[in-house]
């Protein structure tokens, strides 16, 4: 039965995420009051890139770190579970997905640093500024919420949210879902917090030396990261899924709450960001946690 | 999408990829490059045929030559397109790449540019107007299915030609490898910061 | 009988390798290796067997001196031995060339031979002994460099002094309450102590072992002395010579005191354990954050060994089997990826002719690949990645404080994490990443002697990180040993009572996870490789030497981060000195050089005692 688990999860994650990618430049064009490309230009994209006839690298770190930050965010996928399907989840729990979310930067940054090039230093560099701002509202809240349902089990929280609507984290933890919702479009890498792969100020920061397959691993990776991103609020504080149907729909929601905000808001200064980040997300989900421990008394 | 093009994508989804794909790279040569941020922003929205701008060579495989090339924007242009990867294409973009246009008898610009870098189409103008670009790209589908696009396969078959049209007019210039597997890359004495 | 000899051998052949160097560098040499690696042998083959020798009977405090190996004893001789070895076959070819080398070699193995004793003893006063040696030839490589180096030392030394008082002074104590120095036989005298007694005993020895293993507010010497101490002794310092300090807590919280004792200290949030705890917690957040404003490769680094003491503390501060084990399990696997790390920053350091500054270097991964992935593994094992030694303590530290409802000292566990990857990937970045400056063009990888410790440093890291159950078997044994429960886990996983972590499990996805984008990968044409100038410049040529982003990397968040982490405590501490230095000078001027004024005082101090004597009725 996991076999089954083990293979439909990365495909659906796979195609889950391109669909994103595609609803993204359409829904942002139409809130632009223009057509867009069709939902299906990912794919384009994607066919147009592997049949370059000639790809560019810049030595195996390059390569191996590609390969590193797709294969760290696979692997993430399958701890994950989506509406009953946790086929690994005996082998690793949240804190385990975690730190395999550590893997796919890690991967990104020693490739990014072998593209001998500074705008890709500086993209790494705005890349993990940005991540210790979001990171520390973010904990709060992760521990809010295990410490809430006194487990580590990513599993555990999302069943325990399926009875009603009422025991959804964000009826129980609504201070820590709130903080968590604020840095949101920091942890996707949407405006106003996209910096770290800024086109206009720094070429594409990460991405500058990336063509061809490079192109595709690091679309793939950043579609991925999205799609992780949005499936562990869902299972935190949207009650996970009682199938994969209905947990798919929520997932749709925040994303399209997510590319609202992207649509109409400008970029930040990284300094802005980090001050921004440490400042009421961080009160908010601090204020949850110890709510959640005084209630838990 | 029409169903009488799914058996053209089948037959070679590479050339689907290539044309429904088209990512012009952001270098403003010269002063046509007015007329791209129209193009792209919403009024006329470039993005439903799929040509989107890309920051760097790498990612970008069309490049539009927009405006007049003087000899400093030649080098720039040179180097950015040997960076881009094969399959390329380059457009030239209003009168001047074509014959000179305005600046004709300029000491300092190049009149011809197809004599530089290999051209696969021209858009004649000052300035084009944004559906003279729209039918420029739907050109270029053409000549992508038709396999005629191939202006980076001539420039790998005659290299040494184009390297000395680029010497004659830029003797000093330091040049990208661009996978001819004939040069190296080369960076002249006088690059070189004083330490 | 062993310990003896294995003592002996450690101490007397630092001597003979001393001697030995007066005639011939390579007899030297072979004859460090030798008994570097012949202690190590030693300390292997006392696996498993407890054994105890009484070596000296002191007549004026009636007290056996004893050796004795018991399992807690074996794991941190085990890490010695092996740092050690290590670092001696590091400074075989980074040394070279260096001036009285038969005084380094010899100094470092009297160092080993010092921890082998202090882990070793069975008695205080043994204990004593050992760790006074060990401090004072610390001092002396220390400061062997010169320079900077001798101030470094001599910080370390007031600061090593001042703890050792305070530990004489439990000693006493202890002697006192319990008429014996066998540390074996404290346990059961000091359950019949007041509870104020022991807290004293305990803060005593908190201090001596607390200022050894840089805990906050007491690491102030650490980042001076790892930084200008020369690279394998760096490893060792910081590896394993700190963490003597935590053998120390170990002991003396769990072998003496016990679990009830401790629990008598207090209760609720004002007990010893919880405010432990939190010094723990501050000393992970504050210096892993320093870290990350520091330019020098090696005081980066030397901020880590501060933090990452924290993640101990934090283990053994829980009294539960999962927070003890977690603790003791990092600190093996600090040991490990600190000691490679700064082995690495020693292999840069001796091909790039001495430079630790970061912002001078870049792109050396072209030219050194085995340093290079040496340092990768060091800082994947110090970010704790999956399938790394480091994620496997740290996922049992913070599941023992979440499993006891500590949520506020796990976040600062977590947030150090993410502290200790930004600093830690600036100093892959500007060591090894990025464009190679045109005077490093032609550095080449280090020699195989000194490629060796990496090597198998980094096996170890991934070898733990995948098998943990490998360590965690001998520190059940441990466990066991202290009268506390164990805990349980399989070679690769732990159980389910205890939580999901799958080593195997992980592996498996991240492998398969890895092969796919390597099919897609080789399915699209081979990519041809640029040169280094061969890169986006806006259609301009990059010019040698101008293209690297590594000064001020994470700019804009030093001053956010920058007025949270000055060292105010190193700030207070030369308050300190410049004050009593005022006193001190205020003495001095008591000491006139005239006679008549001393005679005086003499007549002075007479009277007084005369005045005294009659008033006490004497």
């Amino acid at each position: 039965m996991w076999v089954v688990g083990i293979i439909a999860l990365p495909l659906l994650a796979i195609g889950v995420s391109v669909f994103f990618l595609g609803v993204s430049r359409k829904v942002t064009a139409r809130i632009q009051r223009r057509y867009g490309p069709p939902l299906y230009q990912p794919v384009i994209d994607v066919v147009k890139l592997l049949a370059q006839e000639e790809h560019v690298s810049h030595g195996m770190v390059f390569d191996a770190g590609m390969v590193l930050a797709l294969g760290g965010s696979l692997a993430t996928v399958l701890f994950i579970p989506v509406g009953g399907l946790h086929p690994l989840s005996a082998g690793g729990d949240l804190l385990v997905i975690l730190y395999l979310m550590l893997l796919p930067p890690l991967g990104l940054a020693l490739a990014a640093g072998a593209a001998e090039n500074p705008n890709a230093s500086i993209g790494v560099s705005r890349k993990l500024i940005l991540a210790l701002g979001y990171e520390v509202p973010f904990l709060l809240a992760l521990l809010a919420v295990m410490t809430q349902e006194g487990t580590t089990s990513l599993v555990a929280i999302a069943e325990a949210q399926q009875p009603s609507v009422l025991e959804w984290g964000l009826v129980r933890a609504p201070l820590s879902a709130l903080a968590v919702a604020l840095v949101l479009p920091a942890m996707l890498g949407l405006r106003p917090f996209d910096m770290a792969t800024a086109p206009q100020e720094i070429a594409s920061g990460t991405l500058v030396e990336f063509g061809g397959k490079y192109l595709v691993l690091a679309a793939l990776q950043g579609a991925l990261h999205t799609y992780i991103v949005i499936a562990l609020f869902v299972d935190l504080f949207l009650g996970g899924g009682a199938n994969v149907l209905t947990f798919l729909a929520k997932m749709g929601v925040v994303f399209f709450g997510g590319l609202l905000i992207n649509a109409v808001y400008p970029r930040v200064r990284i300094g802005q960001a980090l001050r921004f980040c440490w400042k009421w997300p961080t009160l908010l989900a601090l204020l949850g946690l110890v709510v959640v421990m005084v209630m838990g008394r | 999408m029409d169903r009488a093009q799914i058996p053209k994508i089948l037959k070679s989804p590479a050339n689907w990829g290539r044309k429904y794909s088209l990512w012009a790279v952001y270098f403003c040569t010269g002063c046509g490059i007015i007329e791209i941020p129209p193009v792209v922003t919403s009024r006329w929205d470039a993005e439903r045929f799929g040509v989107i701008p890309m920051a760097t060579p790498r990612q970008g495989n069309l490049f539009l030559i927009t405006g007049y090339v003087s000899l400093k924007t030649l080098g720039a242009i040179i180097r950015t397109y040997d960076q881009m990867l094969n399959p390329k294409y380059v457009v030239g973009f209003g009168s001047c790449p074509v014959n000179g246009g305005m600046y004709w008898d300029s000491y300092n610009t190049i009149k011809h540019l197809d004599q530089y870098v290999p051209v696969d189409g021209w858009i004649s103008g000052c300035m084009p107007r944004p559906e003279a670009i729209f039918i420029a790209v739907t050109h270029l589908w053409t000549l992508i299915d038709k396999g005629l696009a191939d202006g980076y396969k001539r420039y790998k078959d005659n290299y040494d030609f184009y390297c000395a049209n680029q010497r004659r007019v830029l003797p000093h210039l330091p040049k990208f490898a661009c996978g001819t597997g004939t040069e190296t890359a080369t960076a002249p004495a006088t690059l070189r910061m004083p330490t | 009988m062993e310990i003896a000899v294995l003592l002996s051998v450690a101490l007397l052949g630092a001597m003979a390798v001393y001697v030995a160097g007066r005639f011939s560098a390579r007899g030297r040499n072979a004859l460090a290796v030798l008994v570097a690696l012949a202690v190590m042998v030693g300390v292997a083959l006392l696996y498993g067997r407890g054994v105890r020798m009484a070596y000296y009977r002191l007549p004026i405090l009636d007290a056996t001196l004893v050796l004795r190996s018991n399992p807690l004893a074996w794991f941190f001789a085990m890490a010695v031995a092996a740092i050690g070895f290590f670092s001696i076959l590091f400074s075989l070819e980074y040394m070279k060339g260096h001036a009285r080398l038969g005084f380094y070699y010899a100094a470092m193995l009297v160092v080993n031979g010092a921890m082998l004793g202090i882990v070793l003893s069975g008695d205080l006063i043994s204990l004593y002994v050992f760790w006074e040696i060990m401090s004072w030839t610390t001092y002396l490589v220390i400061s062997y460099r010169g320079g900077r180096a001798v101030a470094a030392g001599l910080k370390y030394m007031v600061m090593s002094i001042i703890g050792s008082c305070a530990m004489l002074l439990a000693i006493v104590s202890v002697y006192v309450h319990c008429g014996t120095l066998e540390i074996a036989a404290l346990a059961e005298p000091m359950q019949s102590a007041s509870t104020g007694f022991a807290l004293f005993i305990l803060l005593m020895f908190a201090i001596g072992f607390g200022i050894k293993n840089a805990v906050m507010p007491l690491h102030t010497w650490l980042p001076d002395a790892h930084s200008e101490a020369v690279s394998p002794f760096s490893a060792v310092l910081s590896g394993i010579l700190v963490r003597m300090g935590m053998y120390g807590f170990v002991l003396i919280m769990y072998g003496v005191l016990g679990l009830g004792l401790l629990a008598r200290f207090g209760s609720g949030v004002l007990s010893f354990g919880y405010l432990f705890a939190w010094v723990g917690a501050l000393t992970i957040v504050i210096p892993t954050f320093t870290a990350l404003l520091q330019d020098d490769s090696k005081r980066l680094l030397a901020w880590h060994g501060v933090g990452q003491g924290g993640y101990m503390i934090l283990g053994i501060a829980m009294a539960t089997p999962l927070g003890i084990a977690g603790g003791i399990f990092h600190t093996l696997n600090h040991c490990i990826y600190i000691a490679l790390l700064f082995l690495v920053a020693g292999a840069v350091e001796y091909r790039t002719g001495g430079i630790r500054d970061l912002n001078q270097l870049g792109g050396l991964a072209k030219r050194m690949p085995v340093t290079f992935v040496g340092g990768l593994a060091g800082i994947c094992g110090l970010i704790g990645v999956p399938l790394t030694n480091g994620f496997a303590s740290k996922w049992l530290i913070y599941k023992a404080l979440i499993a006891d409802g500590h949520p506020f000292l796990a976040f600062a566990a977590l947030v150090g994490t993410w502290g200790t990857i930004l600093s830690v990937y600036k100093f892959q970045h500007n060591t090894f990443l990025g464009q190679l400056p045109e005077r490093y063009k032609d550095v080449k990888e280090v020699p195989f002697v000194m490629q060796l410790p990496i090597l198998l440093l980094t096996a170890a890291i991934l070898v733990f990180g995948i098998f943990p159950g490998i360590p965690l078997g001998a520190i059940g044994a441990i466990q066991r040993s202290l009268g506390l429960e164990a805990l349980r886990v399989g070679a690769f996983s732990v159980p389910p009572e205890v939580g999901e972590l799958n080593t195997i499990t992980i592996l498996a996805a991240v492998a398969g996870g890895c092969l796919v984008p390597y099919i897609l990968f080789r399915l699209c044409r081979r990519s041809r490789t640029v040169a280094q100038a061969d890169t986006y410049g806006a259609g301009a040529y990059a010019p040698a030497d101008r293209y690297q982003y590594s000064a001020r990397f994470y700019d804009r968040a030093y001053a956010v981060i920058e007025p949270y982490v000055r060292d105010r405590v190193d700030a207070f501490y030369y308050w300190l000195v410049e004050k009593s230095e005022g006193v001190f000078e205020a003495a001095r001027h008591l000491y006139g050089g005239n006679v008549n004024t001393y005679a005086l005082y003499i007549m002075l101090f007479l009277a007084l005692i005369l005045a005294v004597g009659f008033g006490w009725g004497l």
